[in-house]
């Protein structure tokens, strides 16, 4: 009987244990360090020579590989929108536009699907004709700035996720490593700022410029390469984590839109640099709200547009944040052009609203032919 | 583990077919050769008739094998269905291990990846191996080859617990008993262990008080588990959507079947959702009150007063009421849908229930011989138990001499029983499933037929191949004809492509890879398949990209446009421009041309849906073709 006594206690005691086990929750585990959010890829530009261009994902489906990203240009003087998309690579994983002025573009296809390096197309007249540059080897960084054109084809491209910066000669027919996080963390500017991710690449009078998103509070990390040697080229901005959004060359100097995070409450702020010295705009709060889209004007101007039907635009330096009317539907950028436009993609269908005293009306539509299908 | 296909493709359904039938052959052939040979041996050495057994089996055990042994059967058939090459492990396993832990979905997927690779010969194996571990239960009532015959129920009903049901879903957070806890499987084992347990556990109550206090342990835990606040029992609706007793039911209601069984299950998932709490209470209280009396079954192992027999009896009537209901109103019989793979496990739980409430008495006292046996009895079904059979017949041979003496052999295979000849017949099913799932689990690369489900088989093809001079990613200019005296493997691929190009290239490299050495003879051959991208900077990108750089026979060629233009219409290759960001529409394609340049077959080479099997499958479907080349020139 002790023998049958044991055996059933065994048993039990198994039974439960097996019991408590299932009944259990597992500990939860710490939450990781929040990652800095990238850029939005929808953008548009207004060059100083007058043409804009605009990058909205068209194609409505809840497939992935079924939006398409498409191109638009507006060519100085005049008010037609036309789709300039080039051909010949799948864009379902983004369209990031470069210019060098005058009519010259440069496209990159951020990889999608099995394509893992980033394929180049490059025109000399405002998307008419596109031939194939580039490649570069790696992914484009998922950001509105990732690429940038600068004098004599040069290029700086963002790869890796924002952890490495290339230059590229003869538009893009060969790349050297600029810089990366960790070697930029290693200058002392970098240290100021402790790099997480790039963000934003430029040319400034021929020289790259790299805009990143800082883990240190209170610094807007800006850096120009002279020399061989990076240096801090951000204005200071009080308080909170920065991240930069934007960064182009406009005019008489440099336009950078800046998102300063504290806590879960974000603030965009302009910031235009003429001469060495920064101008900040006022912040304008969009608290947790998810940033959509970036958009920089002529002039020094700058739109940004949130949540799906926020927006709000800043006329150029010394000017305030003025907040839009709820932006029309499937609002996917603001345009900068002699006036305030929203841009909206859905489906098939390309519309351009102009801000008029009653509100937004549409100046334009495009029926765009989205391969859908194609990717699959 | 998913292959991609359709579960009802049809030539995995026609292939599916052609196997079973082709298998089925060899069972009935089996079966033949057993028959004459057993009744040659009767009549022409005439040995004595065995002994009949000393102890008759108890019903219990009779009830455990012979109901168990019709479920694998059943079972067996179910997985004859032509669903089940494509269906099961996309269908049926996946989604079981989808919420288990990380590690569950790991050993899971070890499994299910070997039958998206072998679909046909792991579906047949599972048919033959289950209608044979089921006949060979009920053929075999005695001795060592029915308690073979129960660990053989064990050791497949773990295979299945383990990579069908993914362990029963134990480890995953909705476990209950409502939804089938711990999983069939679990109790096939259970029934087979209990089966292959020796004859002197029979004739003691004590089998029975623990089986039952063993089931009754478990149903308070479950009673505990479904009480337990947070897990969505307790609510018809939560947060505005169906509770999790609701949702099950509803999903089951919805499963294709006879639409009068789909208006009780779903009225019953209407009736849930209106009154989800009175639902989980009484479920709590049943599955209590059910652990409850199963477990004072066990009183009298720790010294206690048994407990009056009707509570047993009525127990035993409640919790095959409430299997019942169980299997109707939430399991939904299980069985149907065509990926069906069992009627769940409410009646393999009953059933263990009942043959533990039926062990509580003990086997009848074991019975004189009824007639002598001169000869040996047949091994496997003479008693194992010495020490209780009243009378042994003539000492048995030793096992080693059976070798030396192949007449006393076709003496007692003559002596044997008609049951023991089946279970012989069942053994050599099993043995028939088993052997092509072992092959094929060693085998890592996938069966052809994946490709041809895709793509139909090769077109066979006999003209010169269209000469072509073009440059390779290194620049160097290759001609077709420069490749003479190997056979080429040609396609057409686009550098700048985001799905088919990539996975073609990928099914060339792994063509490459189960060539092994036949790979000397044979070049790897592509050409650019994009008007617009086309420079050699790309072929080299994508060739990076693809690691192909390390493939000595891989041609990536390229050249300018009017050279490619004509390639591609010699070998009827569309490359069309798609507007606004599309990638290039191109034909999906793969030449075989043999040594001496002459087209052999062309193979429709649209990858479909780039599984990890398809890619091995289209390796092989090219290998394969490639190698009829070789061996023919």
């Amino acid at each position: 009987m002790s023998g049958a006594r044991t055996a059933t206690g065994a048993v039990m005691a198994v039974a439960c244990l097996l019991l408590a086990g299932c009944g259990s929750k597992p500990a939860p585990s710490a939450s990781p360090p929040r990652p800095p959010a990238s850029p939005p890829l929808a953008t548009s530009f207004a060059s100083t020579g007058g043409a804009s261009w605009t990058v909205v994902q068209m194609g409505g489906s809840a497939a992935q590989e079924n939006n398409f990203w498409q191109v638009f240009l507006r060519p100085a003087a005049t008010a037609a929108w036309r789709q300039v998309t080039p051909l010949g690579v799948a864009d379902n994983g983004g369209l990031v536009v470069a210019s060098s002025g005058a009519g010259s573009l440069v496209t990159a296809f951020r990889p999608s699907q099995l394509l893992t390096y980033t394929p180049l197309a490059a025109s000399t007249d405002n998307g008419a004709k596109w031939s194939s540059a580039g490649p570069l080897n790696g992914g484009l960084a998922s950001a509105a700035d990732a690429l940038a054109a600068g004098p004599g084809g040069q290029l700086i491209a963002l790869t890796s996720g924002g952890t490495k910066a290339e230059l590229g000669q003869r538009l893009g027919a060969t790349w050297t490593r600029l810089v990366t996080t960790s070697s930029l963390n290693a200058t002392s500017a970098g240290k100021a700022c402790q790099v997480t991710q790039l963000t934003a690449a430029a040319f400034s009078g021929g020289s790259p410029l790299l805009a990143a998103s800082c883990g240190r509070p209170g610094v807007a990390g800006i850096f120009a390469d002279t020399g061989g040697t990076w240096h801090a080229a951000g204005p200071p901005v009080s308080g909170d984590t920065v991240d930069v959004l934007g960064l182009a060359s406009s005019g008489t100097g440099l336009v950078a839109l800046l998102r300063a995070t504290s806590g879960s409450s974000a603030s965009i702020i302009a910031a235009w640099s003429s001469g060495g010295r920064w101008t900040l705009s006022s912040p304008l709060r969009i608290g947790a709200g998810k940033l959509a889209s970036t958009a920089i004007g002529q002039g020094g101007s700058v739109g940004v547009t949130w949540n799906g039907t926020k927006g709000a635009t800043l006329a150029g330096p010394g000017a305030t944040w003025r907040a839009l009317p709820t932006l029309p539907k499937w609002a996917a950028t603001l345009a900068l052009g002699a006036q305030v436009e929203v841009i909206a993609a859905s489906g098939q269908t390309f519309r351009d609203y102009q801000l008029a005293a009653g509100g937004w009306s549409l100046a334009q539509t495009v029926h765009v032919e989205i391969p859908y299908g194609s990717s699959s | 583990m998913n292959s991609g296909l359709n579960s009802n493709n049809s030539t995995l359904v026609a292939a599916f077919r052609a196997a079973l039938l082709h298998q089925g052959i060899y069972v009935l052939l089996i079966f033949a050769i057993l028959a004459v040979a057993w009744v040659s041996a009767r009549e022409w050495l005439r040995p004595a008739r065995k002994p009949r057994p000393a102890t008759p089996e108890p019903a219990w055990r009779e009830l455990l094998r012979i109901g168990f042994g019709v479920i694998w059967i059943f079972d067996g058939l179910l997985q004859a269905q032509p669903d089940m090459p494509a269906g099961l492990p996309s269908q049926v396993i996946e989604p079981t291990a989808a919420s288990s832990p990380a590690w569950v979905q790991h050993v899971v997927n070890w499994a299910g990846t070997t039958w998206s690779y072998h679909p046909i010969q792991a579906s047949a194996s599972a048919v033959w191996i289950q209608l044979g571990i089921g006949v060979w239960l009920i053929a075999a009532p005695r001795g060592t080859w029915s308690r073979l015959a129960g660990l053989a129920s064990v050791a497949w009903g773990l295979v299945v617990w383990v990579f069908g049901e993914a362990f029963g879903g134990i480890f995953a957070p909705g476990l209950t008993w409502l939804f089938g806890a711990p999983g069939a499987a679990l109790f096939y084992c259970a029934a087979g262990a209990l089966i292959a347990l020796p004859e002197r556990t029979w004739r003691s109550p004590r089998l029975g008080r623990l089986v039952l206090a063993g089931m009754g342990l478990f149903f308070i835990g479950m009673a505990v588990l479904q009480a337990w606040p947070g897990r969505g029992f307790w609510q018809g609706r939560l947060h505005g959507a169906q509770g999790t007793l609701t949702s099950m039911v509803t999903s089951m209601a919805t499963t294709p079947q006879p639409s009068f069984i789909s208006h009780v299950v779903a009225g019953f998932a209407s009736f849930t959702e209106a009154h989800g709490f009175a639902v989980n209470l009484f479920a709590v209280i049943a599955l209590a009150a059910i652990g409850s009396g199963l477990l004072s079954a066990a009183l009298p192992e720790v010294g206690l007063r048994a407990p009056a027999p009707w509570l047993i009896r009525a127990t035993v009537i409640a919790v095959i009421a409430a299997c019942l209901a169980d299997w109707v109103l939430i399991e939904d019989f299980g069985f149907f849908g065509g990926l069906g793979t069992d009627p769940n496990s409410m009646i393999p739980m009953a059933l263990v229930i009942v043959a533990g409430y039926l062990a509580l008495r003990p086997a009848p006292a074991p019975v004189a011989e009824t007639a002598p046996a001169p000869e040996p009895a047949e091994p496997s079904t003479a008693p194992a138990e010495p020490s209780t059979a009243p009378a042994e017949p003539a000492p048995a041979p030793r096992r080693g001499s059976w070798q030396r003496q192949p007449a006393r052999l076709a003496r007692a295979f003559g002596a044997a029983g008609t049951g023991a000849v089946v279970a012989i017949w069942a053994i050599a099913i099993v043995i028939l499933g088993a052997a092509p799932m072992a092959l094929a689990q060693a085998n890592h690369n996938a069966s052809p037929i994946i490709a041809q489900a895709i793509d139909g088989n090769a077109a066979p093809l006999n003209f010169k191949a269209p000469a072509f001079t073009l440059t390779d990613q290194n620049g160097k200019q290759v001609s077709l004809a420069s490749l003479r005296g190997k056979v080429v493997l040609l396609t057409f691929l686009d550098p700048v492509c985001t799905s088919d190009c990539p996975q073609i290239a990928q099914e060339f490299k792994g063509a490459d890879q189960v060539l092994g050495a036949k790979a000397r003879d044979v070049e790897l051959v592509a050409i650019v398949a994009n008007p617009l991208y086309y420079s050699a900077t790309y072929t080299r990108a994508f060739d990076t990209q693809e690691r192909l750089t390390n493939v000595p026979n891989w041609l990536y060629l390229t050249g300018n446009l009017a050279q490619l233009r004509q390639a591609w219409k010699n070998y009827a290759i569309a490359a069309q421009i798609l507007p606004s960001g599309g990638m290039i529409a191109h034909t999906d394609v793969a030449y075989v041309i043999d040594r001496s340049g002459y087209t052999r077959n062309e193979l429709n080479f649209d990858p479909g849906p780039g599984s990890a099997s398809s890619e091995s499958s289209f390796s092989v479907e090219l290998t394969q073709t490639a190698e009829q080349l070789l061996r023919s020139s």
